[in-house]
């Protein structure tokens, strides 16, 4: 099991550069609880005009367009673009399934926790990173503005491996727990022998915009394993023998397409957005091409 | 089976430990290497439905302990070398000779001595080792070869190819093939140099031993083996002679006569039907002494033409003796053409009832050998006989010709100076012009000694030298008599013999009708034997003829210059039919009996003799040991791939 410490910096500072520019995306419209830096689509007070509209009994005098009025002898109502914030949740699976790979499929997730946390914090949304099953410590508070980073970055340091709680049940905890909309990027295995099924369906009471990002270590994906072989599951010890052949191994290939076709299958059906990454891929490519692809960042 | 030790107690000590080891590296591959993975959920998922064939999966694990147990097994008794009984061949180069002559068509072995043959042969064929080379010949009267080769599979094609045949048996000609390899010729240049290096070979002669002994034959490099073929005492009845002629008490009538013979140990009675047509004619019961022979004579009636077959009413090892066809023609007038200036010995001894009955005979004088007409005729063969009495034509005609008293013209032909005959010392009784021609009181005035050209027959000599010869001409056949009948004496003709007074002069002249008019032939013919060329006379505006064989296969023949059809596959006994053309549809037919007490005669022969060797029959080949090790082997590396190939296609768990 790799040693977290020796792990990379979670964020580079040429990334940094890079993520300056990104902001989140929501594909929903939310009512965020502070004014933010995000231009939403529901229209609002701000300083930007966006329409007219006929002005019907009860609109707010304030926004009568008295010039037009004069001129037209007409009753408007000028539109404005709200800004707003966004309310941006990460939920890292820090069970110790993810404490495999190099780098650990943990680490990896927490490079991207925090690359898509900074998004957040530069555009002014809320950030709430917490991992699975975690105790009430392991969460981290709500995080705002690009002064957090610093918070952000000790807490997502502090997040160890080990919190072997079934998927379902630790969702059904932080649904409970937040019942607010936004947007919320799972970064987990997917390895659960009850299943995620269950897991995922919760989220989808949330009315919640939900990223799916199924990390796996290459040695997940071209497993290179050669003789007989006792395999010990490092959560539950569940020993499984196993003679290495190539017919194996092909049975194998089959078995984990099964499982990541029958994941995003699910996922799409359901409006979320299934995403695999292999541990391999740079977590930079991952931010700045495939989730731009897939429209969580512009 | 039988094994032989090849190791030391203490080598085989070491070997036995070897599947021991393995048996217990067996048990050590099984400790597994534990593996911490993040999760097993999707390798648990991979093998799932394996778990339900386990005790499969564990018997295929253990597959592969018995397959590599049963890998050293093999190898171990490699080691043992077994080997079993065989036979041995000897030499690296074999010629095989297969006789399939007639009597190999004899079913005392099953289904025939040839198929007997030619098994014995493909298992000497199957013993051959590699880099061994064989020679296939097949023989009967003449012998069919193939070349050497290392190919079993063509060698084996070769053997089945052989067909039966019913011809008689002569292993000189497959004997001079087979030594043409063993015994290369010398040079003529530079003596005792030999043109080849000679390679020795071994000579399996794969028999029944009935033919000839070969003589002068030197074996040298070539080891003979005999195999005889077919059961020691077989007896067999055959019929060895079948004839038919004109009755000489009643010569309108026509006798068949048979000669049964019996090859057995024991005598036999056998019936003997003869059949004209297909139609049964006459029966009769022949008893036949043990190694003896019986004939019998049948009185036919009066017959224009027809196909007369005898059959022997039993059923023995060899049917193609059982059966004989003889066939009658249809008689045609001989054409004689008498050139003389006067001669009536010669004239009223032609003018009998008996050369009237077979020839059409036709005087004119010598004035005509000049006549454009005649040229024409004789040039066309318009004739079967010309008689020149004392005359010579320009030259000579297409006709068979008997010179009296002058030679030939062209100068093949030369006689002596005129001298006194006084009497004939020596006649040929056997050539059918002079049979039953006795001239032992015939007195001659004056004669030529004859010189007759190469190649030709002396047939009554003189106190002078010849004084009758004859001899072929492009098919054809010329007779001188180096003597006239009759001379020419101041201005009267008188005899210059007394032949023509005596009895012996018509029948010489009758013979001559007979045989070079051709009417004898045309009566009966006489049998050929099967794989002789038989020569069929027709005239000679005739220029092609179609000959059908008894299997009804047709073939057709072309004259070439003046000479007679030769037709030469005579391979099948039985009738053939010679078709001129319209307005005739069969003119003439001959048959191809087998007639061979040699081949009809199944006794196995206890040794060959072939040059001054006596070769004896060995019943089998020599025993030997024949090693299987080498299979042990190769399925021990059969074994192995196996092993391989589960290995790599396995999945359990």
């Amino acid at each position: 099991m790799p040693d977290s410490r020796n792990q990379p910096e979670l964020l580079s500072p040429e990334l940094l550069a890079r993520l300056e520019r990104l902001e989140l995306v929501t594909r929903k419209i939310f009512r965020g609880r502070l004014k933010g830096e995000r231009r939403s689509r529901r229209q609002g007070q701000s300083v930007e005009f966006a329409d007219f509209r006929n002005y019907v009994p009860g609109d707010d005098l304030r926004f009568m367009d008295w010039n037009l009025y004069a001129r037209l002898d007409k009753l408007f109502l000028k539109l404005f673009r709200e800004e707003e914030d966004l309310h941006f949740f990460v939920l890292l699976d820090a069970s110790t399934s993810m404490d495999f790979g190099d780098p650990t499929k943990l680490h990896y997730a927490k490079q991207l926790a925090a690359a898509l946390g900074f998004i957040g914090l530069v555009r002014a949304d809320r950030v709430q990173l917490e991992t699975l099953g975690g105790s009430r410590r392991a969460r981290a508070p709500v995080l705002r503005g690009r002064r957090s980073l610093r918070q952000m970055l000790e807490c997502l340091a502090d997040m160890q491996p080990g919190a072997n709680v079934p998927l379902a049940e630790s969702l059904r905890h932080f649904a409970l727990r937040n019942s607010g909309k936004g947007i919320l990027v799972l970064l987990t295995d997917l390895l659960d022998k009850r299943g995620y099924e269950q897991a995922l369906r919760v989220l989808l009471a949330q009315r919640m915009d939900v990223y799916v990002i199924h990390i796996l270590s290459p040695e997940e994906l071209e497993p290179d394993l050669k003789g007989d072989l006792r395999l010990v599951d490092c959560e539950d010890g569940e020993v499984t023998d196993i003679t290495v052949s190539r017919p194996l191994l092909d049975r194998y290939q089959k078995t984990l397409a099964a499982f990541v076709a029958g994941a995003r299958d699910f996922c799409t059906r359901r409006g979320m957005v299934y995403m695999l990454v292999s541990t391999a891929v740079p977590v930079e490519d991952v931010v700045t091409r495939y989730l731009r692809q897939r429209g969580l960042v512009r | 089976m039988s094994f032989l030790n090849t190791l030391a107690w203490w080598q085989w000590v070491l070997l036995s430990a070897v599947p021991v080891a393995i048996v217990l590296l067996y048990f050590l591959k099984l400790k597994r290497q534990p593996l911490t993975v993040p999760s097993t959920y999707l390798w648990s998922r991979t093998i799932e439905d394996l778990h339900v064939n386990s005790i499969w999966q564990r018997l295929r694990r253990n597959l592969l302990l018995f397959l590599q147990l049963l890998l050293v097994l093999l190898l171990l008794l490699a080691l043992l070398r077994p080997g079993c009984r065989g036979t041995q061949l000897t030499g690296q180069r074999l010629i095989i000779l297969i006789d399939n002559s007639a009597s190999m068509s004899a079913t005392d072995e099953q289904p025939s001595r040839l198929e007997q043959a030619k098994r014995r042969a493909l298992a000497l064929v199957d013993q051959m080792r590699s880099g061994d080379a064989a020679m296939i010949i097949a023989f009967a009267d003449t012998a069919q070869t193939q070349s050497f080769t290392e190919n079993r599979r063509m060698l084996r094609r070769q053997i089945e190819a052989i067909a039966p045949t019913s011809r008689s048996t002569d292993i000189g000609e497959a004997l001079r093939a087979a030594a043409g390899l063993a015994n290369p010729g010398l040079t003529r240049l530079e003596a005792d140099q030999a043109v080849d290096e000679s390679l020795p070979a071994t000579l399996y002669i794969l028999s029944d031993g009935g033919f000839p002994a070969v003589p002068d034959f030197a074996l040298e490099n070539l080891t003979p083996v005999f195999l005889p073929v077919g059961q020691a005492a077989t007896g067999n009845l055959a019929i060895v002679a079948f004839a038919t002629d004109r009755n000489p008490a009643q010569p309108d009538r026509l006798q068949a006569f048979v000669s049964v013979a019996n090859f057995g140990s024991e005598p036999a009675t056998v019936i003997v039907e003869l059949r004209l047509d297909g139609q049964s004619l006459d029966l009769v019961e022949l008893s036949v002494a043990a190694g003896g022979e019986s004939g019998w004579h049948f009185d036919l009636p009066d017959l224009d033409a027809g196909v007369l077959q005898v059959v022997l009413e039993r059923d023995d090892a060899l049917a193609l003796d059982n059966m004989a066809y003889a066939v009658i023609n249809r008689p045609r007038r001989a054409r004689v053409l008498v050139v003389t200036a006067g001669n009536e010995a010669l004239r009223m001894a032609l003018n009998t009832p008996q050369v009237q009955q077979v020839a059409e005979v036709t005087c004119v004088e010598p004035p005509i050998l000049t006549d454009a007409m005649h040229l024409r005729q004789a040039a066309a063969g318009a004739f079967d006989l010309i008689v020149y009495d004392r005359c010579q034509p320009a030259e000579l005609p297409v006709a068979n010709t008997l010179f009296l008293g002058s030679l030939p013209p062209g100068g093949a032909w030369q006689a002596g100076p005129v001298g006194d005959v006084r009497a004939i010392i020596d006649m040929d009784r056997v050539h059918p012009l002079t049979q039953l021609v006795d001239m032992t009181h015939v007195k001659i005035a004056e004669g030529r000694p004859l010189q007759p050209p190469a190649g030709s027959t002396v047939l009554c000599d003189s106190v002078l030298g010849p004084a009758l010869a004859i001899a072929p001409r492009d098919g054809l056949e010329d007779a001188v008599l180096g003597f006239p009948l009759v001379v020419a004496e101041n201005g009267e003709t008188v005899p210059n013999t007394t032949w023509h007074l005596r009895p012996s002069f018509p029948v010489f002249l009758y013979n001559a009708v007979r045989y070079l008019g051709g009417s004898h032939s045309a009566l009966v013919t006489a049998s050929a034997a099967p794989g002789s060329s038989v020569t069929l006379r027709f005239p000679a505006q005739i220029e092609s003829v179609t000959v059908r064989d008894p299997h009804g296969a047709v073939k057709p023949l072309q004259r070439t210059g003046q000479s007679p059809f030769t037709y030469a596959d005579t391979h099948v006994l039985g009738v053939y039919e010679v078709d001129a053309g319209a307005p005739q549809t069969v003119v003439q037919r001959f048959a191809v009996n087998l007639f061979d007490p040699r081949e009809s005669n199944l006794q196995l022969r206890s040794s060959l003799e072939i040059g001054h060797e006596t070769v004896p029959a060995q019943p089998a080949l020599q025993p030997a040991r024949r090693e299987l090790w080498r299979w042990f082997v190769l399925a021990a590396l059969i074994v192995l791939l196996l092993e391989w190939y589960i290995y790599n296609r396995r999945v359990y768990l």
